[in-house]
C-alpha cells in the first residue's frame, strides 16, 4: 500500500481517483457480465445521455459545496428552467436560440435568488434550498398551466439543438461536457474566484479579515451553479425532449451523490472537479445498471440516498481522523 | 493548613509538535488556596484539563483522597467532587440560571422537572454565596460577571472537595473580584480545597496560601505566599533573559507624523469614547485587562465590527472604514488574537495564504499568476525565516509561531503601514517568541506604524515605545515607556471609573 | 438591589414577550387572513369550508409539532414529508393486502415512522452526518420504499362505511339529526390541540425537552455538564419520526387514497409553519404553540388562496417566499440585537 502511495504516477492521479476509476470499471464489467446489452455502443450513448445533464448539475453544486454551503433545489430548478424556456419555445414562438438563453437566464436567477439570501441575509442554505426548490416546481406549473412540455424533434424546425448530444453515433454531448468540465476545473484551480470560493469555504471568517468582499464571492458560487443548471437543462431535453411539471427532486440527490463521491468535502474549502466528473460516471452507471437489473426507479432513490450516507460518512470520518 | 487531598505526580502531555507538560507535580490541601502561575502556555490550563479527565495524560499519577485515580471525563471528574469554573464560560444561554445550574441532574417530580425546587436551591445557593441573581433569568441576559457567579454556584452545588478557578477575574469589574475573594474565602473556611489559576501577582498575593509556579510545561516550585515577594515569585516565572530586557526609551524619532488617528471611537458597550494617536515607526502598547476592549476597539477600527461612531484619519486625511475591505484599501492590518480562526486558512498553502489579502496583484485578468504567487511567498518565508518545507505546504502543518509569520507575510505582501498584532505571540512557543519580537522592532525600524495588543506585561514593557491602557471599554491613561511600570500600567488597567 | 431585581424582572419579562409577541403576531395574520379570505369569497364561509381546512391542517399540524424538536436542536429533518406517505401507504398496505385488523396496521405506521426517526438520529448524533443531507436521503429512501413495498399503486385505507372504517372517526364524526341532516363534526382538532399540549409539556417540564433546548444552544455545554447528548440529540429525531406516523394516520383518515411518490412539500409547509411560529433556524428557541399557529398560517393560504381564483400551484411559491420572509424576518431581528 505504501509502495502504491509513492509512486510517481498514483501520486500525480491521487489514490482517491484512481480508487474511483477503478469502482467505475469494476462496476461497468459487472452489469455488463449480468446484462450484456451493456457492451453495446446503443445502451453506452444512452448512459452518456444520462451523464450529461447530471454532470451539469454536479459541476454546479460542486461550486456550491466548495463555499461549505449545499443547493438541493438544483433539480427542480432545472426542471423549471426546461419548461420555462420549452414553453417560450412551442407556445410563444420564441427561436431555438432564444429559448436555450431563457433557460440559463432562469436558472441563473434561481442561482442569484439562493446565493443573495444565503451570502447576503445568512439565511441557513437548506432553508433558501427547501423554498426555492417549491418555488420553481410552483412557478413551473403555473408557467405551463400544468402540462407537460415536448421540445421539438430532431427534424423539426429548431431540433439543431439536439445536435449538442450527439450527431449521427457521435456523442457530441461528452467532448461539450467535458470541456465544461475543464473550464470549471480551470475556474476552480486556477483563477481568484475558484481560489475565493474554496478559501471562504475552509475559513469564511480569516478570508473576510483579510479584506475580501466574502459575500460577492459566495452569491457567485450560487450563480455558477444556477447557469450550469441552466445549461443542464438544455442537454436534458436534446436528449429526452419531453419535460413534466413538479418532478426532478430526484436528481438533487444524485448529482450531491457523484459530487461528494468525487472527494468533495460537505464541510466546504476542498473540491475536485475531475472527481465530479468520475462520480457522475459511477451515479449514471448505477442509476442504468438498476433498471437494467429490472428494478424500477423506486430502487435507484433508496441506493442513490444510501451512497450519499456512506459518502458523507467516510468524509466525516476522514476529518475526525485528522483531528 | 489541612491534610493533602491531591497530588498528581509526574505529570507528562504531549501534543502533536508541543510537549505541553513535561513531568509536573502539583499538591493540594484541604481549606487552602493555592495559586498555580505561569505566563500564557505554560501549562496551567492543560494541567488542570488533564485533572478533570478532558486530555488523558501520558504518564504520571493522580492520587486523590488517598486512592490512585484516572477520570475520563468531567463528569466523572465532577461526582468525585473535583470542579473546574471555566475561563471559557460554558453557559447555555436559552436556559435560567437555575436550569443551567442543575443542567444533567434536575430535580424531578414523576416525569416533571421540579422548577420550582431547582429555582429554590439555586437561590439557596446564591444566599450563601451572597449573589443577588434571579434563578429564573435567562443566562443569555446576565453580564458576564454574574454568569461567571453562576459557574461557580454551580460548581459548589456538586458538592465539591476541590474547585478550580481558571482565570476567573479576566472579565469581572473591581467590585466583582471583590466579591469573588469574598466567595473563595468562605469556600476556603468550609475545607474545601482551591487552586486559583492566574498571572495576576497582586491577587496571589491577597487571596492565596501558598504559590505553585510552572514555566514552558514544566514544575519550577511551590512557595508559601507570606514568605514570598513578588520578585521570588516573578523569578520563578520567568527565569529567562527576555523578559529582562524591558525598552528603557521609546524608539520613535522625534517629530514623526501621526499615521493614524482614532477619535471618539464608539462600538457597543466595550469601545467607548477612545480616542488615540499612532506614528510612523512606533509600537503603541495596547494593555489592559481581559475584556477591557481592546481586542473590540482594534476590530472596530479595522471594520470587522460595526461601529456607532467616531472618525479615523490616516495620514491626516479622514477615511470611512465600514468593513476590512475599507481597511485594508486603507494600509491597516489586522493580526488576530485567534489565529486559527481569524488569521489564517489552515487548509491552504503557505503561498496561498500570503496572497490572501492581494490576490488582485498576482493575477492576469481572472487568472492567478502562481509563479508570482510563489515567488513572493518564497521571498516572504526566507525574509521572514518561516520554517516550512516548501510555500506548497499546507498551513496545517505549520507550528503557531511560524503560522503567524505567515499571517505577518500576508499583510507585508498587501504593503500595509499600519498593523494591528492582536496577542501576537499567544500560543508561541519561546523561542518563536524572540523571533517574532526582532521582526516586529524591523518593521518599525522601517516605518511600518503598529498597535500591540497584549495582556502580558512583560511583552508590553519590552516591546511597546508607548503605551495606552484600557479598562471597561475606555481608554484610562497613556504612558511614555520611559516612565511606564507594572505598577503604574496595573493601576490604570484596574482604575475605578467614577 | 430592589432596583437591580425590578430591572432584571423588567428584563425577563421583556423577553418573554419577544416570544409571546411573536405568537401574538401570528395569531393576528391568521384572522386577519381568515377575515380576508371571508370577506372575499362567498363559498369560504360555508361551515364546509372550515372543517376542509382542518381536515387539510391536522397532517401538517402534527409533523410540524414533530419537526419543532429536530429544529430546536439546530438540525432539520425534511424526510417527514414523504414519509407521512410512505408509513401511510405500508400500514394502509397490510390492511387492505395482507389482512390486518385497523389497530394493528396503525400500529405499524407509527412505529415505522419512530423506526425511520431513529435511523435519522443515529446518522446525525453518531455518525455526525450534516442534518439537511441525512434527511434529504431519508426523504428519497422513504419515498423509494413506500413505493415497492406497495408496488407502485395507489392504498385506500377503510372507507366510512366499510369494516375497519372506525379510525376515520378519530378526526371526524358525522351527526345526523332527526330530519336526516348531517353535520360533520371536525375532533381531530381537539386531538391535535391535546398532543400540542402535550408537547409543550415535554418541552418545558421535562429532560426531553431541556436537553433538546440545551443541545441547540450549546452542545458542548451540555456534554461538558454530562448529559448524554448523543441520547437526546436520537431522541429529538425519533419524536419527529413518530409525529410523521400519527400524521400518516391522520392523512389515511381524511384522504382517500394516498398515492405513491407523492408527499415531498409537505415537510416545506410544517417546518414553514413551526418558522413562522418563531422556532430559530439557528436552533435553541422555540414553542409547540408557535409551530402550531404558523401552520394554520399555511394552510390558511394553501385552502383559501384557490377561493380567491389562484391555482393550487401559486400555492407552492406563496409558502416558499412566505418561509423565507419569516426567516429573514429572524435574521433581521437578530442583526438589531446585535447593534
Amino acid at each position: 500500500m505504501e509502495n502504491l502511495k509513492n509512486n510517481p504516477l498514483v501520486k500525480k492521479i491521487g489514490l482517491n481517483r484512481l480508487l474511483l476509476i477503478g469502482v467505475l470499471i469494476v462496476m461497468y464489467v459487472a452489469f455488463a457480465i449480468i446484462s450484456p446489452t451493456f457492451l453495446s455502443y446503443s445502451r453506452i450513448l444512452s448512459l452518456l445521455n444520462y451523464v450529461y445533464f447530471l454532470g451539469f448539475l454536479s459541476l454546479g453544486v460542486t461550486f456550491v459545496i466548495a463555499t461549505g454551503g449545499i443547493d438541493f433545489s438544483i433539480g427542480p430548478v432545472m426542471f423549471c428552467c426546461a419548461l420555462i424556456s420549452g414553453y417560450c419555445l412551442t407556445s410563444y414562438g420564441f427561436p431555438m436560440i432564444a429559448a436555450m438563453l431563457i433557460s440559463i437566464l432562469v436558472g441563473c436567477l434561481f442561482g442569484c435568488f439562493n446565493g443573495y439570501l444565503v451570502a447576503y441575509w445568512s439565511v441557513p442554505p437548506f432553508i433558501v434550498s427547501m423554498a426555492s426548490m417549491n418555488i420553481a416546481k410552483g412557478l413551473a406549473s403555473v408557467f405551463t398551466k400544468t402540462q407537460s412540455v415536448s421540445w421539438p424533434q430532431a427534424s423539426a424546425e429548431g431540433g439543431w439543438y439536439r445536435s449538442l448530444v450527439k450527431i449521427g453515433n457521435v456523442p457530441v454531448g461528452l467532448f461539450i461536457f467535458l470541456a465544461a468540465a475543464i473550464i470549471c476545473a480551470i475556474i476552480l484551480n486556477k483563477t481568484k474566484i475558484g481560489r475565493y470560493i474554496l478559501s471562504l469555504g475552509s475559513n469564511k471568517e480569516a478570508v473576510r479579515l483579510s479584506g475580501v468582499n466574502v459575500k460577492k464571492w459566495e452569491m457567485l458560487a450560487y450563480v455558477i451553479c444556477g447557469i450550469l443548471v441552466g445549461i443542464g437543462a438544455i442537454f436534458f431535453v436534446a436528449a429526452y425532449t419531453t419535460v413534466q411539471p413538479g418532478y426532478g427532486d430526484q436528481y438533487n440527490n444524485e448529482a450531491i451523490a457523484g459530487c461528494v463521491m468525487g472527494g468533495t468535502s460537505m464541510a466546504g474549502g476542498l473540491a475536485s472537479i475531475s472527481g465530479t466528473v468520475i462520480g457522475v460516471f459511477i451515479i449514471a452507471l448505477l442509476q442504468e445498471g438498476i433498471l437494467a437489473l429490472g428494478l424500477n426507479k423506486n430502487y435507484q432513490l433508496i441506493i442513490t440516498g444510501i451512497i450519499v450516507i456512506a459518502a458523507v460518512y467516510f468524509d466525516v470520518l476522514g476529518r475526525r481522523r485528522k483531528n | 493548613m489541612g491534610e493533602i487531598i491531591l497530588t498528581m505526580k509526574g505529570i507528562d502531555k504531549s501534543f502533536p509538535g508541543v510537549h505541553a507538560l513535561d513531568h509536573v507535580d502539583l499538591e493540594v490541601r484541604k481549606g487552602e488556596v493555592l495559586a498555580l502561575m505561569g505566563e500564557n502556555g505554560a501549562g496551567k490550563s492543560t494541567l488542570m484539563k488533564v485533572l478533570t479527565g478532558i486530555y488523558t495524560k501520558d504518564s504520571g499519577t493522580i492520587t486523590y483522597e488517598g486512592r490512585e485515580v484516572e477520570f475520563h471525563n468531567t463528569k466523572e471528574a465532577q461526582d468525585a467532587g473535583i470542579v473546574i469554573v471555566h475561563q471559557e464560560l460554558n453557559m447555555l444561554s436559552h436556559l435560567t440560571v437555575a436550569q443551567n445550574i442543575f443542567i444533567g441532574r434536575e430535580f424531578k417530580k414523576g416525569f416533571r422537572i421540579d422548577d420550582k425546587k431547582m429555582n429554590q436551591e439555586a437561590a439557596k445557593l446564591f444566599k450563601r454565596l451572597n449573589i443577588d441573581i434571579d434563578p429564573t433569568e435567562m443566562m443569555g441576559n446576565l453580564t458576564v460577571g454574574k454568569q461567571q457567579m453562576c459557574e461557580i454556584a454551580k460548581a459548589i452545588s456538586h458538592e465539591a472537595k476541590i474547585i478550580i478557578f481558571d482565570e476567573p477575574s479576566a472579565a469581572l469589574t473591581e467590585t466583582e473580584i471583590e466579591e469573588l475573594f469574598k466567595i473563595i474565602r468562605d469556600l476556603r473556611d468550609q475545607n474545601l480545597g482551591i487552586v486559583y489559576i492566574s498571572h495576576r501577582m497582586d491577587e496571589i498575593k491577597v487571596i492565596t496560601d501558598r504559590v505553585t509556579v510552572m514555566r514552558d510545561g514544566t514544575y519550577v516550585g511551590t512557595l508559601i505566599t507570606k514568605e514570598c515577594t513578588k520578585n521570588d515569585i516573578i523569578n520563578m516565572m520567568v527565569g529567562r533573559v527576555i523578559y529582562e530586557d524591558p525598552k528603557t526609551h521609546s524608539m520613535v524619532p522625534k517629530g514623526a507624523p501621526v499615521v493614524l488617528k482614532v477619535e471618539n471611537l464608539n462600538a457597543g458597550k466595550m469601545v467607548q469614547n477612545v480616542s488615540f494617536e499612532l506614528h510612523k515607526g512606533e509600537i503603541l502598547g495596547f494593555s489592559g485587562l481581559m475584556g477591557a476592549g481592546r481586542t473590540e476597539t482594534a476590530r472596530a477600527i479595522f471594520g470587522a465590527d460595526p461601529k456607532q461612531s467616531g472618525d479615523i484619519y490616516i495620514n491626516g486625511k479622514k477615511v470611512t472604514i465600514n468593513n476590512p475591505q475599507d481597511a485594508v484599501k486603507n494600509g491597516i492590518g489586522y493580526l488576530s488574537e485567534d489565529r486559527k480562526r481569524y488569521g489564517i486558512v489552515v487548509q491552504k498553502t503557505v503561498a496561498e495564504n500570503t496572497t490572501m489579502a492581494s490576490l488582485e496583484n498576482f493575477c492576469n485578468g481572472v487568472f492567478i499568476d502562481k509563479k508570482k504567487e510563489e515567488k513572493i511567498a518564497q521571498e516572504y518565508v526566507d525574509s521572514l525565516a518561516t520554517k516550512t518545507p516548501s510555500v506548497d505546504q499546507l498551513v496545517v502543518n505549520l507550528s503557531g509561531g511560524n503560522q503567524q509569520k505567515v499571517v505577518i507575510a500576508k499583510w507585508l505582501t498587501r504593503n500595509c503601514d499600519i498593523l494591528i498584532f492582536d496577542e501576537p505571540t499567544r500560543g508561541i512557543d519561546v523561542g518563536a517568541k524572540n523571533e517574532i519580537y526582532k521582526l516586529m522592532n524591523k518593521l518599525a525600524a522601517e516605518g511600518k506604524a503598529i498597535i500591540m495588543i497584549s495582556s502580558e506585561m512583560t511583552e508590553i514593557l519590552r516591546m511597546s515605545d508607548r503605551i495606552v491602557i484600557m479598562c471597561e471599554g475606555k481608554i484610562t491613561g497613556e504612558i511614555d515607556i520611559a516612565e511606564a511600570t507594572q505598577e503604574s500600567i496595573m493601576n490604570l488597567a484596574t482604575r475605578e471609573i467614577g | 438591589m430592589t432596583n437591580q431585581t425590578a430591572a432584571s424582572t423588567a428584563k425577563k419579562k421583556s423577553s418573554l414577550d419577544k416570544l409571546g409577541g411573536q405568537k401574538f403576531l401570528v395569531l393576528i395574520v391568521i384572522i386577519a387572513l381568515y377575515l380576508f379570505f371571508f370577506a372575499m369569497s362567498p363559498n369560504f364561509r360555508k361551515y364546509t369550508t372550515l372543517v376542509s381546512i382542518l381536515d387539510y391542517s391536522y397532517y401538517i399540524a402534527l409533523m410540524a409539532i414533530g419537526v419543532t424538536f429536530p429544529l430546536i436542536t439546530g438540525g432539520v429533518d425534511l424526510s417527514i414529508g414523504t414519509g407521512v406517505i410512505c408509513y401511510s401507504l405500508v400500514g394502509g398496505y397490510l390492511i387492505t393486502h395482507q389482512g390486518f385488523p385497523v389497530w394493528a396496521g396503525m400500529l405499524v405506521t407509527v412505529l415505522f415512522g419512530i423506526a425511520i426517526g431513529t435511523l435519522n438520529g443515529v446518522l446525525v448524533a453518531i455518525m455526525e452526518i450534516p442534518p439537511f443531507l441525512v434527511t434529504l436521503c431519508t426523504c428519497m429512501i422513504t419515498r423509494g420504499l413506500g413505493s415497492i413495498i406497495v408496488g407502485g399503486f395507489g392504498i385506500s385505507w377503510p372507507t366510512a362505511i366499510q369494516p375497519g372504517g372506525w379510525f376515520r372517526n378519530i378526526f371526524k364524526i358525522t351527526l345526523t339529526n332527526e330530519a336526516g341532516q348531517r353535520t360533520l363534526i371536525p375532533i381531530g382538532i381537539l386531538w391535535v390541540i391535546l398532543l400540542v399540549i402535550i408537547m409543550s409539556f415535554v418541552l418545558n417540564h421535562t429532560r426531553v425537552g431541556r436537553y433538546t433546548i440545551a443541545i441547540g444552544s450549546n452542545k458542548e455545554a451540555a456534554r461538558l455538564s454530562g448529559v448524554n447528548v448523543k441520547l437526546y440529540h436520537i431522541l429529538a429525531y425519533v419524536i419527529s419520526g413518530f409525529f410523521a406516523g400519527l400524521a400518516a394516520i391522520s392523512y389515511s383518515a381524511v384522504f382517500t387514497t394516498v398515492q405513491p411518490g407523492t408527499g415531498a412539500g409537505f415537510e416545506l409547509e410544517a417546518i414553514g409553519g413551526a418558522i413562522i411560529g418563531g422556532v430559530s433556524a439557528s436552533g435553541g428557541v422555540g414553542t409547540v404553540t408557535g409551530s402550531l399557529l404558523g401552520v394554520f398560517v399555511i394552510c390558511l393560504l394553501k385552502t383559501g388562496l384557490p377561493f380567491i381564483g389562484l391555482q393550487a400551484n401559486w400555492q407552492q411559491i406563496i409558502t416558499g417566499l412566505v418561509l423565507i420572509s419569516a426567516v429573514l424576518i429572524d435574521v433581521i431581528k437578530k442583526r438589531r440585537e446585535v447593534k
